[in-house]
């Protein structure tokens, strides 16, 4: 049972908490995942073209975009990463782990969150079918990887339930 | 655009503009396509971030994307359309822009 939890501590931070140690350890290879961003496959997904077939625009769309989008997203990824410094056992809880952000980090933390199952999905070519796949075998790259991105996902959605709650203007 | 003094034939000036005016007046279609990876939630959440959309018009679209392979989640100005792919990119969602056939 995952009691994993994402929630206002005060006026200035986010806490997670309920981590449990193999979510903590997968968080911690997110700024690794993150480097296979200039892969060619993943390349592709996080800098689609605009356009169906006009060569001209796609190109063009890519010169001018493509470098501040990177840099958004390497930024996130190395906020994200300092952030996790700080992640640490939660002795009151048992073998959970937690960690305290910054408010002002979390559109970072949900796009490095994000881009992380992205790649992952490139990578090992996760299709819709292998998304809703509940049978994960462990010798199975591919599957691990899909184990990944939904649990990822979960601390994901946790985020944009928190944003629902407060507000994306006002708060995060 | 001044097509009179490349042809010197003033019926020119009328077709070159007209033609101009057509290009700015036609809508461009953003489009945004299902991925297996990107949360439900998460696209309702950045289409009522990017486009101002209340939560039921941003989860009818997010349906359409899930269900239907795609959506055209809005349609107008190219500028603005170009804009909103940039924005839609930057959540990392599959999106791009056509002119709009009608």
């Amino acid at each position: 049972m995952i009691d994993l939890n994402v929630q206002q501590l005060d006026e200035k931070r986010i806490l997670i908490s309920g981590i449990p140690t193999v979510l903590a350890a997968m968080l911690r290879e997110m700024p690794e995942i993150l480097e296979l961003r200039d892969t060619s496959a993943a390349r592709a997904r996080l800098y689609p073209d605009p356009t169906a077939g006009n060569d001209k625009i796609n190109q063009e769309w890519h010169q001018m975009t493509q470098p501040e989008l990177r840099h958004l997203f390497v930024s996130a990824g190395e906020t994200v990463g300092r952030d996790l410094t700080a992640l640490t056992t939660d002795k009151e809880a048992g073998d959970v782990w937690q960690v305290a952000i910054p408010i002002e980090h979390v559109p970072a933390w949900m796009s490095a969150i994000n881009q992380t199952r992205l790649i992952l999905g490139e990578v090992h070519k996760i299709d819709e079918e292998g998304m809703n796949r509940t049978d994960f075998d462990p010798k199975s790259a591919a599957d691990m990887a899909a184990l990944r991105i939904h649990l990822l996902g979960y601390l994901l959605h946790l985020f944009v339930e928190l944003d629902a709650r407060y507000g994306a203007e006002d708060h995060i | 655009m001044s097509p009179s003094i490349e042809t010197g034939q003033p019926g020119v000036i009328v077709v070159g503009e007209t033609k101009a005016k057509d290009e700015l007046a036609t809508p461009w279609n953003v489009i945004v396509h299902n991925d297996p990876i990107n949360l439900m939630s998460y696209v309702t959440m950045v289409f009522m971030r990017v486009f101002g959309y209340a939560r039921p018009r941003a989860e009818t679209l997010m349906l359409e994307v899930h269900n239907m392979g795609r959506s055209l989640v809005w349609s107008g100005g190219r500028e603005q359309a170009e804009l909103y792919v940039q924005q839609l990119h930057s959540y990392q969602l599959l999106a791009t822009m056509e002119k709009s056939v009608t």
